[in-house]
């Protein structure tokens, strides 16, 4: 809870830096807040039991804290990086604090403990990044990207209220432990429209995490939007949606998992075979990164099945949110860097091995952790959400799922390819700020790391 | 009369008329008719807001969405000039599909409701919470969070509105 107060107190410092006149200490002062905040996570964490908050508004478990860790840590790794982009930006203090409202949102999302928090959330996340994806103004790509975003989301966020509305008319509770409490008392004698209400929050829900068929604005919004604004939607919302969807469905609505379970599977599947097929034709390298973020929401989708099946601890989907948040900050610092000057083909790549090792080194190590192969941290997220799906029943799925992983190793390959084999048609290397260079390096780094010691990392996020 | 109370009465027509606006939003051609039809629809809305005792409510629907929100929208569309000519039309394929999944939908709402006038009605808390006095003990005292969060929501609005909005500096 402190940390999140002191989130989003920094949103508001932020907004005042350009009226105050401290435009230039403003970076390390949110690099700063953001440690400080998870300071604070990190001291609540050790506390044996977590208070709920505001009248059981919002509570900081263990899970939630736990996910505001991987956010906040993603955070830190994203203002770094992002300086580089925004530091002769004229707009950068508006930039700041809407990212710091967006991250205010998604830790919210980790907690909430009662429907009006969970929408509040999604809203409070939403706005900032619906305007963040339209920043690039003169773009015609962004404008479509922003817009875009706005009017899906706004449909979404629809949806949702529809489904809470439901639910509320048949629970009489906007409570997640409440609503808990009358799916068990009430067995059998659940009204239907209770069940529309469910279906209706797994659709809103699904649209967030950008899982198929509610994918589509997903490749033209992260396409769209401005490289660095993509960085962020695809590791900080990413983890939040996920740590929203997993709350709501394990929490609330695991009683009546009949119903939205079959839903779910249908979703995965679909999502698995589109994205992988799709991503494999495409030509631009964000497209593909989009594509395949929506085949990792597919991967952790897969862990909510199983634990709703078997029970089995949360740590699978802690463990894959940052696996693949940390691989997306290392993927897309680099596309940031290579893909400055326009366009964002596989092409740009082309001889990244010698115009800049570091980086195609870098790069090589995020892309095998995305695709999943041994000694990343990829690797091990993708081997505990198989373990954890051996126990359940849909072991076709997993088929599936290892299937459509080996397209997906082709498209991520494109890229190493192109760096190392394929001839570069301008010479000169490719220059990165130090700052950027760091942040590359670290979070590659971290990739291995957590690919040597899975277990010591798994073991952190068991309750 | 027939056998209904003035209130069931009246929330037949209200729900009539409501329907009947909110169709004719969807179905008139020209953008500033269907904007006028919204105000009646949230008109309709407010009255049933009257009828399930929320005074309050039903003020703050006409006041924000009739009155400023609905403005807003009249505005935008005569700055931008919108009217019929200029309104693309879709092609049928995508008319027919739209229409397909909004009957499904439709269809599936309407079903789920079945068999739930059977339900005993239970009224949760007192029938007074639509009063100022009580919405504004729960909105202070239950729902303090939300409410109080609810700021950085519309800060988060309006910075990104303002970012929309600026020139761009050369």
């Amino acid at each position: 809870m402190k940390g999140f107060l002191v989130i989003s107190l920094l949103g508001v410092i932020a907004m005042l830096a350009e009226v105050f006149k401290f435009k230039r200490i403003l970076m390390p002062v949110i690099v700063l807040g953001i440690l400080a905040a998870y300071a604070l996570n990190y001291m609540e964490w050790t506390h044996p039991f977590s208070i709920p908050y505001f009248d059981n508004m919002i509570s900081f478990d263990k899970i939630a804290l736990a996910f505001t860790g991987v956010i906040l840590i993603t955070a830190f790794f994203w203002f770094i990086l992002a300086h580089s982009s925004y530091e002769k930006d004229p707009h950068m203090v508006d930039h700041y604090a809407l990212v710091l409202f967006a991250i205010t949102g998604a830790i919210m999302l980790t907690a909430f403990t009662n429907m009006t928090t969970l929408f509040i959330g999604i809203e409070i996340m939403s706005i900032p990044l619906y305007v963040l994806a339209a920043s690039k103004k003169e773009n015609i790509q962004s404008n479509e990207a922003g817009f875009k975003y706005l009017i899906m989301g706004s449909f979404a966020s629809a949806f949702l209220l529809f489904g809470i509305a439901l639910i509320y008319g048949a629970t009489g509770s906007f409570d997640l432990k409440e609503i808990h409490t009358y799916i068990s008392t009430n067995a059998g004698n659940i009204p239907s429209f209770f069940y529309a209400g469910v279906v209706m929050m797994l659709i809103a829900m699904c649209f967030k995490i950008s899982a198929a068929p509610f994918h589509f604005w997903a490749p033209d919004v992260y396409q769209g939007a401005p490289t660095i604004i993509t960085a962020l939607m695809s590791t900080v919302v990413k983890t939040a949606a996920f740590a929203a969807f997993m709350r709501l469905f394990m929490i609330s609505f695991a009683g009546v998992s009949d119903v939205w379970s079959h839903i779910l599977v249908v979703a995965v599947a679909l999502s698995l075979v589109i994205s992988n097929l799709t991503a494999a034709v495409q030509s631009n390298v964000k497209r593909v990164l989009a594509y395949s973020s929506i085949s990792h929401a597919a991967f952790m989708l897969m862990v909510i099945l199983a634990n709703v099946r078997s029970n089995l601890s949360v740590n699978a989907i802690l463990f894959y949110s940052l696996a693949y948040s940390i691989g997306s900050i290392t993927a897309f610092g680099v596309l940031n860097s290579v893909t400055k000057y326009g366009k964002e083909s596989f092409d740009e790549f082309n001889g990244l091995g010698k115009r800049n090792p570091l980086l195609a080194v870098c790069m090589t190590i995020a892309m095998l952790s995305l695709a999943g192969i041994p000694i990343t941290a990829g690797f091990f997220a993708k081997y505990f959400v198989f373990t954890a799906m051996m126990t359940t029943s849909y072991k076709w799925l997993l088929i599936l799922a290892v299937l459509t992983s080996a397209v997906g190793v082709y498209y991520y390959f494109k890229v190493i390819i192109a760096m190392y084999f394929k001839p570069a048609e301008n010479h000169e290397a490719v220059k990165v700020e130090i700052a950027s260079t760091l942040v590359i390096v670290i979070t590659a780094l971290l990739t291995v790391a957590i690919g040597l010691v899975p277990g010591y990392v798994a073991e952190m996020f068991t309750f | 009369m027939l056998g209904y109370t003035i209130t069931q009465w009246l929330f037949g027509i209200l729900s009539f008329l409501a329907i009947m606006f909110g169709l004719l939003v969807v179905f008139s051609r020209n953008p500033v008719n269907s904007v006028l039809y919204l105000v009646m629809t949230f008109f309709c809305i407010a009255g049933h807001y009257l009828l399930m005792n929320a005074q309050f409510l039903a003020i703050v629907h006409i006041v924000v969405y009739a009155g400023a929100i609905m403005v807003l929208f009249l505005f935008i569309i005569m700055l931008m000039n919108l009217n019929e000519d200029t309104e693309p039309q879709k092609t049928w394929i995508t008319k027919i599909i739209a229409a397909v999944a909004g009957g499904l939908m439709l269809f599936v709402l309407v079903g789920s409701l079945k068999g739930s006038e059977q339900l005993a009605l239970n009224v949760h808390g007192s029938t007074q919470i639509g009063l100022v006095k009580n919405l504004g003990v729960v909105l202070f005292k239950d729902f303090l969070f939300p409410f109080e969060i609810a700021s950085i929501l519309l800060l988060a609005a309006l910075v990104g509105a303002i970012l929309i909005g600026k020139k761009e500096v050369k």
